[in-house]
């Protein structure tokens, strides 16, 4: 690590930064980035090039990170916090603990290791998340003082902020967007997501609702929102002896409402609100986002998801007949899963209660219809979601909703606005030459677990409801990110047996982990107030739902469950994983637990659209010579797919399929296999180009047959194309492409 | 009977030219509406842009006020009555709607973009007022006349003149012009300015793209039925016209660009039109005329898929109309 005292040298001429940022990288070539007015602009310059070499991230990265030390002048880390503290932006006690260890802490900077961000990593580091003076709005602090800035937020002692520190800076781990935003922050609003029960089914529990999400959206929280317990259209309203209009105007408010809230000027706020599938307003839901009809009952900002319990699944497999409820009638629906839900819908049934009664297929495929048209409708499975929580071993206690990405799983109730705070384990930092460095894993799991649980007790919250619920159960959601570039580098095509294993095992390490980090907490702090409601507390874990689940470890599991009867768990709830998709592209690796959507392919932000390349791929191709011109064309007219490149080995395609050619039965199995050690729940993309109601419905059915909790968005590709501008137009040869399914066998 | 052939031919069944109806139904898959286009974000961006972004801007809007209005005209007038096949006319109906969907777009973000009502009037009267807004509608309108009065094509000369009409508004006009202005465009958003206008243009710029890909689907399918229209004398007309809007993009390049504006100048812009002009010379199988290279980088970005993050902005990815029944067993 190099001591923070040296000025930054003397700004060279341009010419010679780019010579300097293109030393030790043989492929790049500095006559290449053209002229530039200054520093930021040779970095675009250099950017622009990454179509013809990945290598070109690089170099502009580096040329970025010097215009940023440039912006910044000369200053260390101690001084930066101190010009944040002064302008307002950061809270007392990390100024103070900075200022009170400035030389210990200033030591501690690595600012080499900005060389680790591609340059899109480091744009968005700069464009989003470094403090910057309120009114020139010139960057504070360089991009190694933001990751020790949010190391101090939640830091007690130099010592544990090199900790942290170090992990981060070598991105091996990154906590969630809203706490590198605001660790250390006037205002440290550190959660990423809440959940928030259905309002009460009368008018001033809906305006509440509406105020909660706005004060929530306002600190850059996503928002799930159920909205199962409100009246459907038609109902009566005694007061004034009229009839409801349904769902679809409160959601048309709460739409508006969510567009308005801007989070903290950096991105739009952004909700999602679940339904339950027998409620009578379901087909409307169906519609909201929907670009052609009524407008006056579509919301084009708010996302949607069903809250889809076993019953339902069954009556489409058997082909049965699903009734519809107004929750005013039939209010108990709500609060019941599993076979009490089972027993009070079919009596709910006989009874005559329903409003109308349909083919659980037809809504069924309304359902698939949304998903192929908007990409929402997320399918999540009640019963799945309930079974194996932690949370609801007694009665009462309920999961009535997931969240805005699908991967947080956790009690609500009108009182109690579950919270989740995340952060995610670049599992490509932790690879060695032939495999997972297990170790290294588990100490990157057991210090990310003390760090999440630390911003349970250092975030501000903008609810009491929120504050209450994080205090009772302290839940966190440790997740993954790189699990693609893990199978790149050990060569495992993401359908194999082997890849299956290896990402069950990933799971299994971290879940042991984190257990045992949050036993150990528990032994130090006492368990979570709430840990006498919850399974754990009643000796079961949970990957114990799963018997068949045939874990690597068994015996340090026996060990682990008898430690925690002594000691408790500090959390309720500790694996989530969570889409990623910001902070994998500050450590520049694939998201979460994806596969690749193309060898090549665009990224578009609000900071501007950066193109991205699959370095692993190019290696190979460069490899064998056959990273030319007329191959890199070809895999662009093919849409970012290798099929057609026919020099490269049969292995090797297989390799780099995109998630369009992948079959989509093994990111299912994947995720299947990994639910026994993910007590939350994970965000699970599916892909299809081109989706039919029949593939959507035999899919979905697949995914809940096989014990998935929750599913996230359907992507599919648009039925035309724009026309390729910078590819020579070759209309003659047929190349693989999904476009024209029927020449192409490649894919089949 | 050929597609160039005069008459109101009503048959579907059996179908001469599947392909068209293909691209119909394509089309209607891919329906967008201005609605789903959050304009209001560029706000903050407009003002913060220097005088000659402004300029830029301002200019660009003014163009795109009128522009789809054109195109949509020589389609009623032209395209349709010709073109003798009832799937080619399903695809210029549909086209023809889309052309109303962007004249919308347009109006919508001058509408957003130009507060005062006198500038609004000011952007439609560019087409009369401003000399590199008038000279390229000025294009436009006489290759809208040159069929004339023509009722019928029936001499080998009146289907040469349509062949020119269609390929003009395919290469030169959606294809030239409306590939400059989207530059301009995506110039903006590379350097983060402007991302709703860049939105709509996504939706935009794939409808050009299939207008285009049809008209010249249409070219090979006359080339297949009468290739004796196609022959050297065309080639050079093709090429001059090219020539000709080339030139008339470059006067509006200098009237937005003035002296260079960061990143975009006239003469990379010229770079840029002389390589989309080789490219279509290229479709059309017409050798090249100016062997230039594309000088944007950026541009390289419009052919890659997107990968939204979802939280920032909505995709611009998924289809309508999706078929098929519920089932379990199928394979997926």
């Amino acid at each position: 690590m190099t001591q923070e005292l040296v000025a930054p040298t003397t700004p060279l001429p341009i010419a010679a930064e780019v010579e300097r940022a293109c030393a030790g990288l043989p492929d790049a070539d500095p006559r290449r980035v053209g002229a530039a007015a200054d520093l930021a602009e040779a970095a675009r310059q250099a950017a622009s090039l990454v179509v013809t070499d990945p290598v070109y991230s690089t170099v502009a990265a580096r040329l970025l990170a010097r215009s940023i030390a440039e912006e910044t002048g000369p200053v260390t880390f101690a001084e930066s916090v101190a010009a944040a503290y002064a302008e307002g932006l950061l809270n007392e006690r990390t100024a103070a603990f900075v200022a009170g260890s400035a030389a210990g802490l200033n030591a501690l900077v690595d600012h080499d290791a900005d060389d680790r961000f591609t340059y899109f990593g480091l744009r968005t580091v700069y464009d989003r998340y470094l403090l910057r003076h309120p009114e020139t709005r010139r960057v504070l602090e360089r991009p190694q003082h933001f990751l020790l800035r949010v190391a101090c937020g939640l830091a007690d002692s130099v010592s544990e902020a090199a900790e942290l520190y170090g992990l981060m800076s070598r991105l091996a781990y990154l906590p969630s967007s809203p706490t590198l935003f605001n660790s250390g922050a006037a205002r440290p609003q550190l959660s990423s997501c809440f959940l928030l029960d259905s309002p009460r089914d009368e008018l001033e529990a809906i305006y509440e609702r509406y105020g909660q999400v706005a004060r929530l959206s306002k600190y850059a929280g996503g928002i799930g929102i159920s909205w199962s317990r409100v009246r459907s259209r038609g109902s009566l309203i005694r007061g004034t002896n009229g009839l409801a209009n349904g769902i679809v105007p409160w959601l048309r408010t709460l739409d508006a409402s969510v567009a308005a809230v801007n989070q903290g000027g950096r991105r739009k706020g952004a909700a999602c609100v679940y339904l339950e599938p027998w409620h009578a307003d379901v087909e409307e839901f169906l519609e909201l986002r929907d670009n052609t009809g009524e407008d006056a009952r579509r919301t084009h900002n708010l996302n949607l998801a069903n809250w889809v319990p076993d019953e339902f699944m069954r009556r489409v497999e058997a082909d049965e007949v699903w009734s519809l409820f107004d929750p005013k009638e039939v209010p108990e629906l709500v609060d019941l899963w599993g076979e009490e839900f089972d027993v009070a819908y079919r009596a709910a049934e006989a009874e005559g209660r329903f409003v109308r009664q349909l083919p659980a297929r037809r809504l069924y495929g309304a359902m698939m219809r949304t998903l192929a048209q908007t990409g929402n409708g997320w399918m999540t499975f009640k019963d799945a979601a309930n079974r194996a929580c932690n949370q609801t071993a007694e009665p009462g206690n309920v999961v009535h909703l997931s969240n805005l990405c699908t991967e947080i799983l956790e009690v609500t109730s009108d009182g109690e606005t579950a919270v989740c705070n995340l952060g995610s384990i670049n599992l490509a930092a932790h690879v060695t030459g032939d495999g997972v460095d297990w170790a290294a894993l588990r100490t990157t799991a057991r210090t990310a677990v003390r760090f999440l649980d630390r911003t349970i007790d250092r975030g501000f919250y903008p609810t009491p409801e929120a504050a209450e619920a994080n205090r009772r159960w302290r839940p966190v959601g440790l997740g993954v990110m790189g699990l693609a570039d893990v199978f790149f580098r050990l060569r495992l095509p993401f359908d194999s047996p082997e890849a299956l294993a290896l990402s069950t095992r990933i799971a299994e390490e971290i879940a042991l982990a984190a257990y045992g980090e949050s036993a150990t907490l528990a032994a130090a702090y006492g368990p979570h107030p709430s840990y006498d409601r919850t399974r754990a507390a009643r000796g079961v874990l949970h990957p114990d739902h799963w018997p068949d689940a045939a874990p690597v470890h068994p015996e340090e599991w026996d060990a682990l469950r008898d430690w925690i009867g002594q000691v408790g768990l500090r959390n309720s709830l500790l694996v989530a994983i969570a889409p990623t998709a910001t902070i994998a592209s500050i450590a520049g690796c694939f998201e979460c637990i994806e596969p690749q959507v193309s060898n090549v392919f665009k990224r578009e932000t609000l900071s501007g659209e950066f193109l991205q390349i699959n370095t692993y791929l190019v290696a190979d191709l460069k490899e064998r010579g056959l990273w030319t011109p007329r191959v890199r064309d070809a895999i662009k007219r093919a849409d970012g797919s290798v099929q057609g490149v026919e020099e490269l080995p049969d292995d090797l395609r297989a390799l780099y399929r995109t998630a369009w050619e992948l079959p989509q039965k093994a990111l299912i199995d994947l995720a299947a296999a990994r639910t026994p050690y993910i007590d939350q729940s994970q965000s699970l993309n599916l892909f299809m180009a081109s989706p039919t109601i029949g593939k959507l419905s035999s899919m979905y059915a697949y995914a809940w047959r096989s014990g998935l909790k929750t599913t996230y968005y359907l992507r599919s590709r648009p039925a035309t194309r724009i026309a390729q501008t910078t590819v020579t137009s070759d209309t003659e040869a047929v190349f693989c492409s999904l476009e024209n399914p029927e020449t192409c066998e490649a894919c089949q | 009977m050929t597609l160039l052939d005069p008459g109101m031919d009503l048959t579907l069944r059996p179908m001469r030219y599947p392909d068209f109806y293909d691209r119909f139904r394509a089309a209607i898959r891919n329906t967008w509406t201005v609605e789903e286009v959050d304009l209001h974000s560029d706000l903050a961006d407009l003002a913060r842009l220097t005088p000659e972004e402004l300029h830029l801007v301002n200019r660009l809007v003014a163009f795109f006020a009128t522009g789809d209005t054109i195109v949509a005209n020589n389609l009623v007038l032209n395209l349709y009555a010709h073109l003798n096949a009832p799937e080619a006319r399903l695809y210029l109906s549909r086209q023809l709607f889309e052309e109303a969907v962007h004249v919308q777009f347009y109006l919508t973000l001058l509408d957003t973009y130009l507060p005062d009502h006198d500038e609004r009037v000011r952007a439609f009267a560019a087409v009369e007022n401003i000399p590199s807004i008038r000279d390229k509608a000025e294009f436009c309108f006489r290759w809208i006349d040159s069929l004339g009065e023509l009722r019928q094509l029936r001499t080998r000369a009146d289907r040469r003149a349509f062949l020119l009409n269609l390929i003009c508004f395919a290469a030169c006009i959606e294809g030239l012009f409306f590939y400059g202005a989207f530059a301009y465009v995506y110039w903006l958003r590379s350097r983060g300015l402007l991302s709703g206008l860049a939105s709509g243009t996504n939706w935009v710029f794939r409808d050009e793209s299939m207008h285009m890909e049809f008209a010249f689907s249409v070219v090979d399918t006359v080339r297949a039925e009468e290739p004796e229209l196609f022959d050297e004398e065309l080639a050079g007309q093709v090429t001059a016209m090219l020539e000709e809007a080339v030139a008339a993009e470059l006067a509006f390049a200098h009237d937005l660009c003035g002296d260079g504006l960061p990143g975009m100048s006239a003469e990379d812009m010229h770079t840029y039109l002389r390589y989309v002009a080789d490219q279509r010379l290229a479709r059309l199988g017409m050798p090249p005329r100016y062997g230039a290279e594309n000088p944007f980088a950026f541009m390289e970005l419009q052919d890659v898929q997107e990968l939204s993050n979802f939280f920032e902005r909505r995709v611009s990815a998924y289809q309508v109309a999706v078929e098929g029944t519920v089932s379990l067993d199928e394979a997926f």
